[in-house]
């Protein structure tokens, strides 16, 4: 063939094949959106002008780039061109304008899309960017586990505006998922679950078998998972745990409680109503419901462990919430005799509390079960300081590509990542014989909740300009005498002070030395009374001495102190007559009554007002009005925007509020 | 020109369907909801009824607001603005605080939202 002909029809080939990406180029969709959208803006424009515009804009690829979060370039925009433009309010996808949400379609420039809804940002075709194509990278977090985005820069354990989320971690708090299974910033996780070594002397066979065998249905409140033993299992088992040696110190306690003779019931009663037991357990469901239910306890555990037990605590669980009560040993007698009363199963067959008689061949057998089901995990080894996770790591597992995970047995399942999850969380032993998850019963809900907090475990952690972490705030607990009070009393079960404790009582004791007059303070550590009626849960009588009693509210008056609060708020001057009227004019007009009980009257909502004087300290009345918000943002006391001398008025009023002196116990 | 035009249109993956159908209300109600329920729901009652718990202590009762007739004459700047200046604030009772300085615009318009959705249909 002459060259010449041949150069030619190269020629021609290779002018073909140049032609070729234009032309895919001009074929790509995103561009005939863009011209839709152009059209769509034209009609739904406010003016002629704005119509303008949009028939004008050029066909081009936008892009966010967010340079400050590892370099990340969302072209999610070329298409869904009116995320962030209020013109296209309800219009049809993907041209609709973003709902609100506390970071889009507002934030949009600092924040991108990928990074709450996961998906390929620098793609630029929809099965590419979405995650459906094949070879494309993880997909899109499905809309109902949106909030796993959030997750991923939000440490903390509530997020406001997460609500799905900050329910899943709580549920994993709760039930303890960090116990086995790893994570950044979880290594510090210790279950509840108490130490099993005072078994042996607490319960019989009959009841660790009914145990076993589904936890929840012997306490509802417990959040043991259900682990599917097998009666071969339940029985060595229940070998091993009673067959262990029992500390001498606890066995010594058990046996001598057991000796003692029986309580009077009736007292035991009246003593078990004033321990506001019911303020963490529940009996017959009713009550708070962190500690065990108590209706069948004394089923549970025989007479003698009880006593000791509610004696002291600690000894038996150093890690237990339960506070020790400063019970007499007659008191701690008619308790546990009103428990043994009234709080057993009476269907229950009498030797279910039966020591067993413990086969050596079925305990070995039982121990090597007992660490195959991970429950040192839960329940502490005996010699061991800390047990190694049994578990997988949790770290990335929200960034986990849905071609890694195995999925075993469930061909029913859509090879997602979020179906993989849901599944194992529901039920964890579908996937293959002979795996060793529990399965915990969560609800749909909850199971959802469960899924959306771990896909926000991403692998790579968020850049510190991103992250949100919880604000750290010191506790000022002293060591030595007055904190072994607070560790005895326990008081971080249910008050916040600093960043720790629980929330039960609602109102952190940061800063109680600054709010309450000490004498005040002494008197309600001996013998409290409800302060905030709408409260179901109320602070137990721990028949605490006198002198513990000092020792605490001096440390409290001198330590936990808001430095924010003035002494004096009226700086030397005393109210004048008229302040007092004008401030008790401003109580009726700004309606406190409808939330605070003064005398007789007022609402139920926010403590009763009547001893404000004898209670609070003015400085602190003073810039509680100024701003309630101040020590904890959800307090629903609404801020009235009161001037400083409105304030100091309504202060003085209050402060001259004295209730009439308490004659007898309970007489309040 | 088949082969030259590169590597075959990759056959797309079909989406998961959702397990959990995602919830019936949408995010910015169930926000004004979880606003509702912790400052409102003690007085102004689960329903919106005005039969909260610590409505009996009060005189005047708090409004019942999923009243269809309450509903249909007041526009969402009625509700907004009655939440933010209290009911002193519209002329009304002080008992009904004025939320404007707790609450930020964005929670008040979501509970506005809620507040409609509240509303009994006969």
């Amino acid at each position: 063939m002459p060259l010449r002909r041949l150069f030619a029809l190269t020629s021609v080939a290779f002018l073909v094949v140049l032609a070729i990406s234009p032309a895919k180029n001009a074929l790509r969709p995103y561009r005939g959106l863009q011209r839709k959208f152009a059209a769509l803006g034209a009609a739904r424009a406010h003016s002629a002008q704005q119509a303008r515009e949009y028939a004008a804009r050029p066909v081009a690829i936008h892009q966010i780039w967010l340079a400050e979060l590892d370099q990340r370039v969302d072209r999610c925009t070329t298409c869904h061109l009116g995320v962030a433009d209020p013109v296209m309010k309800g219009a049809p996808p993907p041209f609709a304008l973003h709902p609100w949400t506390p970071h889009a379609p507002g934030q949009i420039d600092r924040f991108g899309c990928t990074s709450c809804h996961e998906g390929q940002g620098p793609a630029t075709s929809e099965g590419q960017a979405h995650g459906t194509a094949r070879d494309a990278g993880p997909p899109l977090l499905p809309v109902t586990y949106v909030e796993g985005g959030c997750g991923r820069c939000h440490a903390t354990q509530v997020v406001r505006e997460a609500p799905v989320l900050s329910r899943g971690r709580a549920v994993m708090d709760r039930y303890g998922c960090f116990a086995c299974h790893g994570a950044r910033g979880h290594e510090g996780f210790r279950s509840e679950a108490p130490p099993l070594s005072s078994e042996p002397v607490k319960t019989g066979a009959g009841w660790l078998r009914r145990w076993l065998t589904k936890p929840r249905d012997v306490d509802p409140n417990s959040t043991m998972p259900d682990f599917q033993l097998s009666a071969a299992e339940i029985d060595e088992l229940a070998h091993y745990v009673l067959g262990q040696d029992v500390p001498e110190d606890l066995a010594r306690r058990v046996r001598a409680a057991a000796e003692e003779p029986a309580g009077d019931v009736a007292n035991g009663k009246k003593l078990f109503a004033e321990a506001r037991c019911i303020s963490c357990h529940t009996v017959e469901g009713k009550g708070q419901g962190s500690a065990p239910e108590l209706s069948k306890v004394a089923t549970a555990a025989n007479r003698g462990w009880l006593l000791a037990y509610v004696r002291d605590p600690h000894a038996f669980n150093p890690r237990t919430p339960m506070p020790q009560y400063h019970f007499s040993d007659v008191e701690s007698r008619d308790v546990v005799a009103y428990m043994e009363d009234e709080f057993r199963d009476f269907d229950a067959p009498a030797d279910i509390l039966e020591p067993l008689h413990v086969n050596r061949t079925l305990a070995e057998a039982g121990e090597k079960t007992f660490h195959r089901y991970g429950c040192p995990s839960c329940h502490g080894a005996r010699g061991a300081r800390s047990v190694e996770k049994f578990g997988p790591d949790l770290d990335g597992i929200g960034d986990k590509k849905a071609a890694f995970l195995d999925f075993g047995r469930r061909t029913d399942l859509p090879r997602t990542l979020t179906a993989w999850l849901t599944a194992k969380v529901d039920a964890p032993r579908s996937f293959a014989k002979a795996l060793r998850m529990p399965s915990y019963g969560l609800n749909a809900d909850d199971s959802q909740a469960v899924v959306t907090a771990l896909l926000s475990l991403g692998g790579q952690p968020v850049p510190e300009a991103y992250r949100v972490r919880p604000a750290s705030q010191p506790a000022p607990i002293p060591s030595g005498r007055v904190g072994e009070l607070v560790d005895r009393y326990r008081c971080l079960s249910c008050h916040q002070i600093g960043d720790r404790g629980g929330d039960i009582s609602t109102a952190p004791l940061t800063f109680e030395g600054s709010k309450v007059q000490r004498d005040w303070l002494v008197d309600y550590l001996v013998l409290s009374y409800s302060i905030r009626p709408i409260l179901t849960e109320r602070m137990p009588i721990f028949h605490m001495p006198r002198e513990e009693a000092v020792q605490l509210a001096d440390a409290i008056e001198t330590l936990f102190v808001d430095p924010r609060v003035p002494e004096d708020p009226f700086q030397g001057r005393p109210a004048s007559d008229a302040d007092l009227v004008e401030g008790e004019r401003l109580y009726t007009t700004l309606g406190c009554r409808g939330c605070h009980i003064l005398g007789q009257k007022g609402g139920y909502y926010g403590p009763p007002l009547t001893d404000t004087g004898g209670r609070l300290k003015p400085g602190w009345t003073y810039t509680w009005l100024k701003g309630p918000q101040r020590w904890r943002a959800d307090v629903r006391c609404p801020d009235y925007g009161l001037t400083d001398r409105d304030a100091l008025r309504l202060t003085a009023y209050l402060a001259t509020l004295h209730a009439p002196a308490v004659t007898a116990k309970g007489a309040r | 020109m088949a082969i030259l035009t590169g590597c075959a249109r990759p056959a797309p993956v079909k989406p998961a369907a959702a397990k959990t159908a995602p919830p019936a209300l949408s995010y910015e109600i169930r926000l004004g909801r979880a606003t509702y329920q912790h400052y409102c729901q003690t007085c102004h009652g689960e329903t919106g009824a005005g039969d909260g718990f610590n409505a009996f202590n009060l005189d005047p009762h708090p409004r019942d607001l999923s009243d269809p007739k309450f509903q249909k004459a007041k526009t969402d700047a009625d509700l907004a603005d009655a939440i933010q200046r209290g009911g002193a604030g519209v002329g009304l009772s002080s008992l009904m605080p004025p939320w404007g300085r707790t609450l930020t615009r964005e929670q008040v318009d979501q509970v506005v939202l809620y507040l409609r959705s509240m509303e009994k249909h006969p």
